[in-house]
């Protein structure tokens, strides 16, 4: 019975689980670190025992104890299970595997599932080599078991979103040069992030009376939340990049960014109404745009045409089709997409605020605010890319136009403030300068004032934007529509 | 019915327009050889026949499946051996076929059986706990081979697959491919080596710089390439005789002696040339060999190609 339940179990696994984790625990890679991370865990936990002997103070023993075990656990889940994870995928570029993993018919989020699910096996391991050093610095007391949770809840959070991260990093280039660039960037990123999360850990450990205030299971749920949905943006953009090059690589990701939008609101509506912190509506709408920014690079700057694998695939029902248009690939759907974004994000908040203990005034701050806020993205972003738009059927165009949009945004912020400073102009040598966005958020948060000239700019430029991207907004709800009518005017193919 | 039709694909590169409206197909036990120079076109062709890339124009339907409209479906059915594929670090030959058997998804006693299969298909029995690393370019070879017949595929598509192989691991590939073609499968196999693909394909297709150059049965091709057959005479009465004879002969170009006969060119019909036979036969020069002179795929590739490179 247990053989026949085993042998089900090991058909139902992820094929690229069951590769991965042989290859990795016979791989040197893995096995020489931990032997390392176990090794120094020792050492440094012998000797601090061995100090106390002489200096006894068992509170801070258990919390020193527990910081060591912890920074060498840290380091192997938040640092080497991912970049072995980035390797990994690496290495199908490198091997000219990816093509059989297609020919195979795996689907890239299985793909992305393999490798996310082989690293939590190593994590485990990990984890479970490091479970009784943890559980023998509870007993040295001094570590409290609220924190140990916490921390340990958010570590194995952060684990599985750093492993998505270096999938994605590592499948965004087939080419080897700007991976090994992606890789050192992300190498830096890890042992920053393990600082991180070492500084913020032992906060957590050596002030527990934090954990004990009425909001901090509410920024506890936030925290792990955040981290989470970053995890999924970043598996979308895996499984966006490991999907074959005409298919559709854009719609998944697409959808994704309405969720967070969607997500951040009901938090936000939920802090407002529930915890009377309203906020928390508009606030989440600023944060979400980061990760919104880097997918509109993408969208906007798409080509237009829809692929020919796309087209067979739009709904045959014209309303359908057109619904649909904002979340296939191209870079008018991409504008259509933002301005949905935009739409859905100043109109939400401004609901969740409606119902919140807030007045009128500061309502109205905010949600004007967060319509300058965008109104800055669709300015810097919306007006190269739609000025771009022929420019990028070629690969090389795109390239350049995305870097050119990463590269305009610290000019205009820094540029502007260096000439000020130089040329002692007053109005720019302010950090806040017109130029910057944080400038509608400066306003947005102390409801203050913006000048009237630097409103009007503000507008009349995010109409330009809007006009040069009309065009090709248009022409892409047309041209779905157009592959509607197509496959309604075919018969139907068989199943 | 064709198991692979393709059906004026066109693939471009930017500008290049590495294939152009190329079409041909392939029936069920037919091996058909690709040729083509460096460059040629045949490795994007069979990328876009193996749904790897998507043509820009034109369509592939594999056994009626449609690469463009079902690419999912239509690998199922496709054995691509890519000319040059992966080996992943840290796993052996079992491990390796066992991870795609599980991919293409196979269960249980299925893919207990499915491996033994293949292995056993391409004798790599003894060799199972081996790391790929370490496998000698044959073995990959074989191991591609059997990697590609795991889901058992009806049409096989091959990129240059004895390429770097040694003369009695060609012969044995040479053997593998004839015994799948006799099992009903379509095979598409590209090569360098003329003389390997004319010696197992029962039908070719030439391209260069995108475009078809040529394509048939390799008879076929033989005839449109050479207008004229070459043939062999010789006859008791001598090699001066049949020269003499042949010299008068309609259609006959390019005399020469060669061994104790002669060597000519013959460019009519097929009438033609069992009128010659007939008139050779009732002539006084009592015929003892009279040969096809083969045309190998050597110099069909020769004729039909420029040489240039794109
Ligand atoms: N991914 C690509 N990007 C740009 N150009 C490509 C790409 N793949 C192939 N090409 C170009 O397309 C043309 C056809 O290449 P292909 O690999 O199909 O030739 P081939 O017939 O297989 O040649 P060989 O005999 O050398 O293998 C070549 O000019 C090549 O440079
Ligand atoms: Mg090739």
């Amino acid at each position: 019975m247990n053989a026949v339940a085993a042998r089900s179990l090991d058909d139902r696994l992820n094929p690229i689980l069951v590769k991965e984790v042989r290859q990795a625990l016979r791989g040197r890679y893995f096995r020489a670190l931990f032997w390392l991370t176990l090794g120094v865990a020792t050492l440094v936990g012998l000797s601090i025992v061995a100090n106390s002997v002489r200096s006894p103070g068992a509170q801070v023993l258990g919390r020193e104890f527990f910081m060591v075990m912890f920074g060498c656990l840290s380091a192997a889940v938040h640092a080497f299970t991912p970049f072995s994870a980035f390797l990994s995928t690496s290495a199908e570029w490198d091997e000219n595997t990816h093509d059989l993993l297609v020919l195979s018919n795996l689907r890239p989020r299985q793909i992305v599932y393999g490798k996310l699910c082989s690293a939590l096996v190593q994590a485990l391991l990990y984890y479970s080599t490091f479970g009784p050093f943890l559980v023998f610095a509870f007993l040295l007391n001094g570590v409290d078991l609220a924190a140990l949770g916490a921390i340990l809840f958010v570590s194995m959070a952060s684990c599985a979103s750093l492993t998505l991260l270096g999938v994605a990093l590592a499948s965004l280039s087939a080419a080897k040069a700007p991976r090994v660039v992606l890789m050192a960037l992300f190498g830096i990123g890890l042992v920053m992030f393990w600082g991180m999360s070492l500084g913020m850990s032992s906060g957590v450990v050596y002030s527990p009376q934090m954990l004990r205030e009425p909001e901090a299971l509410v920024m506890l749920a936030g925290t792990v939340v955040s981290i989470l949905l970053a995890g999924a943006f970043f598996a979308a953009i895996a499984v966006a990049r490991l999907s074959h090059e005409e298919e559709n690589r854009s719609s998944g990701l697409r959808v994704l960014s309405v969720a967070i939008v969607i997500s951040a609101l009901a938090f936000g509506a939920w802090m407002s109404w529930g915890h009377s912190a309203p906020d928390f509506a508009w606030g989440l709408q600023v944060a979400a745009l980061f990760p919104l920014a880097v997918a509109w690079l993408f969208f906007l700057t798409e080509p237009e045409p829809l692929g020919r694998h796309v087209r067979l695939h739009v709904s045959r029902n014209p309303l359908l089709a057109a619904l649909s248009a904002p979340f296939l690939p191209g870079g008018g759907r991409g504008a259509l997409l933002m301005l949905l974004h935009m739409l859905l994000a100043a109109f939400g908040a401004l609901a969740c605020m409606a119902f919140g203990p807030v007045d009128p005034v500061r309502r109205s701050a905010a949600f004007f605010g967060l319509l300058g806020v965008y109104a800055y993205a669709w300015i810097y972003m919306g007006i190269p890319a739609g000025a771009a738009s022929f420019f990028v059927r070629s690969l090389r165009g795109r390239v350049v136009t995305r870097m050119g949009i990463v590269f305009l945004l610290p000019v205009v912020m820094l540029g502007p403030l260096l000439v000020g400073l130089v040329l002692g102009i007053s109005g720019l040598s302010d950090p806040l300068h017109p130029f910057n966005p944080a400038t509608a958020l400066g306003a947005l948060m102390d409801s203050r004032e913006m000048t009237k000239l630097v409103e009007l700019a503000l507008a009349a430029l995010t109409l330009l934007s809007l006009a040069l991207n009309a065009p090709r907004m248009i022409q892409g709800v047309r041209e779905v529509l157009a592959a509607s009518a197509e496959r309604r005017a075919k018969p139907v193919e068989r199943s | 019915m064709a198991l692979l039709d393709v059906r004026g694909i066109t693939k471009r590169f930017g500008a290049l327009k590495a294939v152009d409206g190329v079409t041909f197909q392939v029936s069920p036990g037919q091996i058909c050889g690709f040729i083509g120079p460096n460059g040629a076109g045949k490795t994007t062709t069979m990328r876009v026949c193996s749904t790897l890339e998507l043509p820009d124009e034109g369509d592939v339907l594999i056994d009626g499946l449609s690469v463009l409209g079902e690419p999912r479906e239509a690998r199922k059915r496709i054995g691509f051996m890519p000319d040059s594929y992966g080996a992943y670090a840290n796993t052996t030959i079992h491990e390796y076929l066992d991870f795609f058997a599980r991919a293409y998804g196979l269960q249980g006693a299925a893919r207990r059986t499915t491996l033994a299969r293949v292995i056993e298909f391409t004798s790599l029995g003894d060799l199972t706990e081996k790391y790929i690393d370490a496998l000698s370019k044959g073995m990959k070879q074989r191991l591609c081979l059997a990697k590609t017949l795991l889901h058992d595929p009806p049409v096989m598509i091959l990129d240059e697959p004895a390429a770097g192989l040694d003369p009695r691991a060609r012969v044995e590939l040479r053997e593998l491919v004839k015994a799948l073609a006799q099992l009903g499968k379509a095979i598409l196999v590209s090569s360098h080596i003329l003389t390997e693909l004319s010696e197992m394909c029962s039908s070719v297709v030439v391209i260069e710089r995108g475009q078809l150059k040529g394509g048939g049965t390799v008879a076929d091709v033989v005839r449109s390439v050479n207008r004229a057959t070459t043939l062999f005479l010789r006859a008791l009465a001598g090699a001066e005789a049949c020269e003499r004879r042949l010299l008068e002969t309609p259609h006959v170009l390019n005399v020469r002696r060669e061994h104790e006969g002669v060597v000519f060119e013959f460019d009519g019909d097929l009438n033609a040339q069992a009128e010659l036979f007939a008139q050779l036969a009732a002539s006084g020069l009592q015929p003892v060999e009279l040969a096809l002179r083969d045309t190998n795929l050597e110099d069909i590739f020769l004729s039909l190609t420029e040489g240039k490179l794109q």
